[in-house]
């Protein structure tokens, strides 16, 4: 999966994050993370972010993440949501989303 | 026997809500995809429910989804998300027939096969929202042994009345031909929400009448309602106590192999059992009435 | 759980009695209404107005919130709002200008400090990384030498005198960079820009043509010059387009020089020629000094040449002294575009 327009999706309110897609002229997926709870869950963000990006098969795209302490399950939501917009998907295998 | 009193609405776009909802403990939980969804937020409130339905927070509340109609571009893509994610009843919106009901049944049926779930595992309510739905009430609610409720979903109805809310006086047919229907289908009956969130003492005034009537239960947008509401609905310490020696008296006639039960040397019947045995859960749920 | 705030968009130009609410909640807010604002994403509680922010481009401004409802939520939202609305008109980079005490609410809200005029104003952006991943492109195409020189230039269009700039400065160096200004809001469009220059500056052999960016000389760096007929320059708003280039783009690329032609008509460009001493040489920076070089004009038939005098000759249909002001493509090019 590409991301072949510019997208986003979620808020900046507590509890939620902002995912911004944008395409890459190569096949790379640049991810960069932020959050109001980086030293604490810093890490634990990015493994839900790169396990959901896995899960989508995404290979070209820079997500930015401006994260505001939300759990797991709304992250992979809005980087779903977000990767889905920007690659132009709209016939899902939820199978393949949990 | 499954208490629902409170069904509290959370808007499904809203992630904050979600993540922190299941603290208010109503008894059933309801992510709405419908109306409180902008066109815009579909697909998004569509995943973020997916996902919430699988936390572990709600393993332990009675989750409730209301779908988008069927016949609109997200509705059947609602239903694909949500019965894979585990929901425990689907709502469906602008319920006017049973045939509506068996349309979503089969839907619900293929999903369940296609994603592994158990067939029949996926319990459905219906919303009441307008004049040819509470007049084809009975039909709905024993539409399927799937249906669980059905809830009378104020506006639309009230539109399609050609009235507006009032004092109550608008719903009153409806609202009796709803619990009518949910009592002889063996179902729950569920009230509209009280949309102005400030106004206590209206809410109470409403939740007192819609008790007295039967319903058992209410749909809630503020999670302020949930503890009036159940505290309205809690029995007093007489009726708990009563209870109680209705319980026990009928235990102790099972025990001793008595066709019949009696206290204080009158025979008590099966629907005064059952109702005491309601009494008891909801004392249990939230004590007695402060 | 009502959501007592309710946003949509306006046009101010066209709803003129919601145009007088946002003056009003701007004067409130001491800000000023920006007339060149199309869209207004407005927040209303019940009939009240509550919150305004503007889009204008990929710019956010005039943003206020009624003083009595200064809480993260409503903010936050109306933020979320112009984000979105931004992204339906094709816009997911944005920027905005806002005075330096406000930039950890902005921080709040995704953005970025880029530059800062201390006590003045700070330019944000909506990303992390933007100018992070722009200067990671750039050095990319770093040239060796002790000597780096650079150029912006609009080029509206190009002229001898361009060529003339460009020549010097090449003669000067060991690597020169040449950017052509990316804004399409001249009077020639970007493509053709770009174009002409590229076969001006042909032959030159130390040279690396770049496209711009909006991190110079853009409407986000610096407005003023795209409205000069305003008759104001703003002495911020170069400062800042100076201070990045300064910060970001120079140290990328090792330019130790900037070169460029004095200005004996525009005053917004003359005035652009001395903020770039000052900030690119004279203040304090944690980034190198970068040495500006100023190069008079080559004089044809006693009037210095211009950009502006090209257009001026244009507008008056005097393609007699065109051969004099502009190299062969430019020429043809008007020739085929403004001839009759």
């Amino acid at each position: 999966m590409k991301i072949i327009k510019e997208a986003l999706a979620g808020t900046l309110e507590s509890s939620d994050l902002l995912v911004k897609v944008t395409p890459l002229p190569e096949d790379r997926v640049d991810v960069v993370i932020q959050s109001e709870v980086m030293h604490q869950f810093g890490e634990q963000i990015r493994q839900v972010v790169l396990a959901t990006l896995q899960q989508l098969g995404l290979i070209s795209g820079q997500v930015v993440i401006e994260d505001k302490g939300a759990l797991d399950c709304a992250i992979r939501a809005r980087v779903q949501a977000a990767i889905l917009r920007g690659a132009a998907v709209d016939q899902l295998d939820w199978s393949k989303l949990s | 026997m499954k208490l629902r009193r409170s069904m509290l609405f959370l808007p499904g776009a809203n992630a904050a809500m979600l993540s922190t909802a299941f603290v208010f403990k109503p008894d059933s939980i309801m992510f709405d995809l419908e109306d409180a969804v902008s066109l815009r937020e579909k697909d998004a409130a569509r995943l973020l429910v997916f996902h919430a339905l699988q936390n572990p927070v709600y393993r332990d509340i009675e989750t409730v989804v209301r779908i988008n109609p069927l016949n609109t571009p997200f509705g059947l893509a609602d239903l694909e998300a949500v019965v894979r994610a585990g929901v425990d009843i689907v709502r469906l919106p602008k319920t006017d027939s049973a045939a509506d009901v068996h349309e979503l049944e089969a839907e619900v049926e293929r999903i369940e096969k296609a994603c592994g779930r158990e067939v029949g595992s996926t319990k459905l309510m219906a919303a009441i929202e307008s004049a040819s739905g509470v007049v084809n009430a009975l039909s709905i609610a024993t539409s399927s042994q799937r249906m669980i409720g059905i809830a009378l979903a104020g506006f639309d109805y009230v539109m399609d009345m050609q009235t507006e809310r009032g004092d109550g006086t608008e719903l009153f047919y409806a609202r009796c031909a709803v619990l009518h229907a949910a009592r002889v289908a063996g179902i729950d009956a569920f009230d509209v929400v009280y949309s102005d969130v400030n106004d206590e003492e209206g809410f109470l005034k409403e939740v007192e009448l819609i008790k007295k009537l039967g319903f058992n239960g209410k749909s809630l947008i503020n999670p302020r309602q949930i503890e009036l509401l159940h505290n309205a609905y809690a029995p007093t310490e007489e009726d708990v106590d009563y209870a109680h020696r209705v319980v026990a008296a009928a235990e102790k006639a099972e025990r001793e192999g008595l066709g019949v039960v009696a206290l204080n040397g009158k025979m008590i019947d099966a629907p005064i059992v059952n109702h005491a045995k309601r009494v008891l859960q909801k004392a249990q749920a939230s004590g007695v009435r402060k | 759980m009502n959501d007592e705030f309710v946003f949509y968009t306006i046009n101010p130009h066209k709803n003129w009695d919601e145009g007088a609410e946002i003056q009003r909640l701007l004067t409130l807010c001491d800000l000023d209404m920006d007339e060149g604002i199309e869209t207004f994403v407005v927040g209303r509680q019940g009939r009240r107005l509550v919150a305004c922010a503007g889009l204008d481009g990929d710019i956010v401004k005039c943003v206020a919130t009624a003083p009595d409802l200064r809480g993260e939520s409503l903010s936050l939202k109306l933020m979320g709002e112009v984000i979105n609305l931004a992204v339906e008109q094709g816009h997911l980079h944005l920027f905005l200008f806002t005075h330096p005490s406000n930039v950890s609410f902005f921080g709040g809200c995704g953005f970025y400090e880029l530059a800062e005029v201390p006590g003045y104003v700070t330019l944000m952006e909506n990303t992390p990384v933007g100018i992070k991943r722009y200067s990671d492109q750039l050095r990319k195409l770093t040239q060796p030498g002790d000597k780096i020189g650079c150029i912006v230039m609009n080029a509206n269009p190009f002229t001898f005198g361009h060529q003339y700039l460009v020549r010097l400065a090449a003669s000067q160096c060991d690597w020169l960079h040449v950017f052509v200004v990316r804004e399409d809001v001249s009077q020639f469009s970007y493509r053709d820009r770009y174009a002409l220059v590229s076969a001006g500056v042909a032959g030159v052999p130390n040279l690396t043509l770049h496209h711009g960016s909006e991190y110079m000389v853009s409407r986000a760096t610096f407005p003023d010059y795209f409205f000069k007929e305003k008759g104001m320059v703003g002495e911020c708003c170069s400062a800042i387009d100076l201070i990045l280039f300064r910060k970001y783009i120079a140290p990328a690329l090792g330019i130790t020089h900037r070169f460029v032609g004095t200005e004996p008509f525009c005053k917004t460009t003359r005035k652009y020629n001395d903020d770039m001493k000052q900030w690119l040489q004279v203040a304090d920076s944690s980034a190198p000094a970068v040495t500006v070089v100023e190069v008079p004009r080559t004089v044809s038939s006693n009037i210095a040449i211009s950009a502006s005098e090209v257009r001026r000759l244009l507008r008056s249909g005097d393609m007699a002294k065109m051969p004099a002001l502009v190299p062969r493509d430019t020429l043809n090019f008007l020739y085929s575009n403004y001839a009759t």
